[in-house]
């Protein structure tokens, strides 16, 4: 392969490799009702409910920056188990050359296994399986999508009392290959949240729950026809201050991603910032 | 005294009639009631049954107040399943004339 085409191949990786840790570190599509805003939690819908919900965010590393907003829809199937879809749309610049369009729609379920009832708490355990599918156009610059359909399975645990609450999760995800032979690395989303609510909740009337989390973002290094990647892979941890607002069965979640450690392999940027504002509605 | 016995009793009657014609007061302890926005699920699956007329949810309290129309009843194996599809555990239920 001329040294030019795989220079070329190696640059487009990067962008995907960068505009795809937005499609998997912000939840996207499996964050329900009374989930943290970066993390997950096990909540789900009531049965046959409809959630809408509409997602901003935005990632800067360097001289690259990403946009995405998405539409989010989800069902609840029974009292412990939504599924849902999420179709974003993407704005990514990397200093020289920008594109737009839609990016990997992703498909999702939830499923709470366990729950645990008592006066003014509930505890409960779910597990999720996300699939990003691979309709973003990998041939703009930067490119859309990554090419490949990837699959994210997680656990997730949550304490949700009338005073404080506190979430731990984990994800894998097992990305796909390419037509191109490009395989991004094997990434563990790890995240820990506390969350306090200052007043007594009143059903009718606004409801605050202040949040801060700690997000890890483990990722193996990315291959491109079998040969790894140097500039690619590493550990990142964001502490991530948030605020959670909901009157009655409208939701707006906030939230900024701050860098904490960063160790990356290779001459990659670093993230500068994650930001995130959704709305969601119950219907 | 006759009379005043027989228009206390129909008065009674009337009372009582009265009382029925009003409907029922459901009052349901709930358990995992911690989020306004979570309870919402509740309130929708309840209004939207017929002869529900309204709906109270007392968060500290762990309580769901449901009043029906005259004829409206709800058995208890219903109410927990309304609960439970809605994402939580009814505990009990105490049912009063309004």
């Amino acid at each position: 392969m001329p040294a030019n085409e795989m220079k070329s191949k190696i640059n487009r990786a990067m962008w995907v490799i960068l505009g795809t840790s937005v499609l998997i570190s912000a939840p996207g599509g499996v964050v329900l009702a009374h989930d943290p805003v970066f993390g997950i939690g096990p909540h789900v819908l009531f049965k046959n409910g409809i959630e809408v919900s509409t997602h901003l965010e935005q990632e800067k590393a360097g001289l690259e920056k990403e946009s995405e907003l998405a539409l989010e829809l989800v069902y609840g199937i029974t009292g412990d188990w939504a599924a849902g879809i999420e179709l974003p749309y993407s704005s990514k610049d990397d200093g020289v050359k920008s594109s737009s369009g839609q990016s990997d729609i992703r498909v999702f379920t939830k499923y709470r296994f366990w729950r645990e009832d008592s006066l003014g708490l509930q505890e409960s355990a779910a597990v999720m399986l996300a699939v990003n599918l691979q309709n973003g156009d990998e041939k703009e610059d930067p490119p859309l999508g990554n090419g490949a359909t990837d699959v994210i399975a997680g656990l997730t645990y949550g304490y949700e009392g009338l005073k404080w609450y506190r979430w731990a999760s984990a994800r894998y995800l097992v990305p796909g290959e390419n037509s191109s032979g490009l395989r991004l690395g094997d990434q563990w989303l790890v995240d820990l949240v506390g969350g306090w609510r200052p007043a007594a909740p009143d059903y009718l009337k606004p409801d605050t729950v202040w949040l801060l989390e700690l997000n890890g973002e483990i990722t193996g290094r990315a291959e491109l026809n079998g040969t790894s990647l140097v500039d690619s892979g590493g550990t990142e941890w964001f502490v991530s201050p948030g605020i959670f607002w909901t009157k009655r069965n409208f939701a707006l979640k906030a939230g900024i991603q701050l860098p904490v450690v960063s160790d990356l392999n290779g001459s990659q940027d670093k993230s500068d910032y994650r930001i995130k504002a959704s709305f969601e509605l119950h219907l | 005294m006759k009379i005043t016995t027989i228009i206390f009793i129909i008065i009674a009657l009337t009372g009582s009639g009265l009382g029925l014609a009003a409907g029922t007061r459901y009052e349901l302890r709930v358990d995992g009631l911690a989020c306004p926005f979570c309870a919402y699920g509740i309130e929708k699956k309840f209004t939207r049954t017929e002869g529900v007329e309204s709906v109270e949810i007392d968060l500290k309290n762990g309580l769901v107040i449901v009043n029906t129309s005259e004829g409206k009843k709800f058995s208890e194996d219903q109410l927990k399943t309304i609960i439970d599809d809605t994402g939580f555990t009814l505990r009990s239920v105490s049912v009063k004339p309004r």
